[in-house]
């Protein structure tokens, strides 16, 4: 029996879950730059349809097949990466901005603005979020900008709850009581010196949602409500792929789904990793 | 100092009956503070004194207008401070509010803004005040609480606990006050730098004419820098007067307490203890 050093075994554990983050967000730059630079990558245009190579498997011409009407695979998920990446940054960015403006109202003002504001919050989130977004689509229609504005609807609660509990802790150090003293205005002091140095952890906190709202969006895409053809979104992909499974072919639902679950995990992993150290400042 | 000339005869500072009672959470509530007066004569030092809560913070934080009194004033050259309701007040008001009274807190580590600079930290002060020939004032400012050009370009972050209270003291400044209180402004800090911040305080009002508050839990400190003491417990006043007097032949029972509390050489920790037994005995009699 070998006697395990001491102070190593942490040392390890440490290494491994950075490792694992490393892996991660390398991964996410992949991602990043396959969106970026998709029209030299894609061996394709993502819309080229050629019926004679339906439902071809993996081999040269088309490495990771194509879909029904012939499409290859390969390009159009490499096109549905910049939808799938950019849809849930303007989602979290319309939500930052109605939840962090709701969540620090309700905490400088306390009193029954808190109560208004948290209670509001509260029904919100005791509805599904994707039920409101589906009630919402079908007043405004289908499409990509209602359910992006939509969702953002749907998150911003999440977000003035975060914001509101930072918010508190950070309204009660001196610094800010040093500011009232100072005769600056309550709006002044919210916008110019609250906010900014929240900014960090809800930073961190918008990293470990980005999963959830990629995942939201694409699910409302597969459902119909979301993207609509002929774009190249995976969660659009997922839906169009799946009659194919009944006919074999596998790969027109497996790749855009395992891009999408592949993606989330990654973010989730980097999120945690960036909620702990944005959380705590220095 | 700004242009605010005092009335004739009237001290600088009037206190008068100052009250607050906060509700606990369990329903009860706690009177931190009750039948406070006392005035304060411009370029005047006054020391409140007293054990952790005695409401001397709750009196300071009145004082600068972060509490709300229940009953009482605060007069400053005449003007009543609490006259108007909580946020009908105009900027200007805000303002002129500002320049009557600053305040520096207890803990200099959570009382600057931790992204601003020394520098920006005072820069944001004197544009609110809208100062002409900021960057002249910024330097004059640093300068005469004993920090430099590296200290301008500084995050709180990266000062000594001395530095940061010297920075929040040249804060207090900028608004160019009246008067100056100061919460248990040097309990945070070692022995050794307590005195170079007491020393500092005294060359201000000496150059400025700025009045002090000094709330304070250490006789000590109180000792060197005020000539008025407030001696408080339980949120009333026991014992005021000059400094020199309360300290050298107090007459409450709690100020020779606290006097006999403070270590000294051949200092009796057990005889305090004794003491202060005594003292809840005679008090329940």
């Amino acid at each position: 029996m070998t006697a395990v050093p001491a102070g190593l075994l942490p040392v390890g554990k440490r290494s491994r879950r950075s490792a694992g983050t490393t892996v991660a967000a390398g991964f996410l730059g992949l991602v990043v730059l396959a969106a970026v630079f998709a029209p030299p990558l894609a061996p394709y245009p993502p819309d080229a349809v050629d019926l004679s190579s339906s439902l071809v498997g993996t081999g040269p011409e088309h490495p990771l097949g194509t879909d029904a009407s012939g499409q290859d695979l390969l390009s159009r998920v490499l096109y549905g990466a910049r939808t799938s990446l950019i849809a849930p940054v303007l989602l979290l960015a319309f939500a930052s901005v109605l939840g962090v403006a709701l969540g620090t109202l309700a905490a400088w003002r306390g009193g029954w603005v808190d109560t208004l504001v948290s209670r509001a919050t509260d029904v919100m989130y005791a509805f599904p979020g994707l039920l409101f977004v589906v009630l919402i689509i079908a007043v405004f229609g289908a499409g990509m900008t209602t359910s992006v504005l939509g969702l953002g609807l749907a998150f911003a609660p999440t977000i003035a709850k975060y914001t509101r509990s930072v918010a508190l802790s950070e309204r009660a150090k001196p610094y800010i009581d040093a500011y009232r003293v100072q005769g600056m205005g309550g709006a002044r002091i919210c916008v110019r010196h609250l906010v900014p140095n929240l900014a960090r952890s809800i930073a961190g906190y918008l990293v470990v949602l980005f999963g959830e709202a990629l995942m939201s969006l694409a699910t409302l895409s597969y459902l119909g409500f979301g993207a609509q053809p002929p774009s190249s979104d995976w969660g659009l992909m997922v839906q169009e792929g799946q009659s194919a499974i009944v006919q074999g072919a596998l790969l027109p639902a497996l790749v855009p789904g395992t891009a999408i679950a592949a993606v989330v995990v990654a973010f989730n992993v980097v999120g945690v990793r960036a909620a702990d150290r944005l959380g705590s400042r220095r | 100092m700004n242009g605010n000339s005092p009335q004739d005869g009237a001290p600088l500072l009037m206190v008068e009956g100052l009250r607050k009672t906060f509700r606990l959470p369990g329903g009860g509530t706690l009177t931190a503070a009750d039948q406070i007066s006392f005035t304060l004569p411009e370029g005047g030092s006054v020391g409140i004194v007293g054990e952790s809560g005695s409401g001397k913070s709750t009196v300071a934080r009145m004082l600068a207008g972060l509490e709300r009194p229940d009953a009482g004033t605060v007069t400053v050259n005449g003007r009543d401070r609490h006259s108007a309701r909580r946020g009908t007040r105009s900027r200007r008001d805000r303002l002129a509010r500002a320049r009557e009274i600053q305040m520096v807190f207890q803990d200099p580590y959570v009382s600057l803004d931790p992204r601003l600079t020394a520098g920006q930290c005072l820069r944001t002060a004197l544009r609110l005040h809208g100062h002409p020939a900021v960057e002249d004032r910024i330097r004059s400012l640093l300068d005469r609480v004993g920090l430099g050009a590296r200290e301008a370009e500084a995050r709180p972050h990266e000062l000594s606990g001395g530095q940061r209270q010297r920075l929040a003291i040249a804060r207090a400044l900028a608004v160019d006050p009246c008067i100056l209180v100061l919460d248990e402004a040097v309990a945070a800090l070692d022995v050794s730098i307590q005195a170079q911040i007491l020393q500092l305080l005294a060359g201000i009002r000496e150059d400025t004419g700025v009045a002090l508050v000094f709330v304070s839990h250490d006789l000590a400190v109180v000792q060197h820098i005020t000539d008025e003491t407030v001696v408080m417990r339980r949120g009333t006043v026991v014992e005021q007067g000059p400094t020199d007097r309360v300290l050298r032949t107090p007459r409450h029972a709690y100020t020779r307490l606290l006097l006999t509390s403070v270590p000294h050489q051949d200092w009796d920790p057990s005889e305090v203890v004794r003491a202060r037994a005594e003292a809840a005995e005679a008090e329940a009699a």
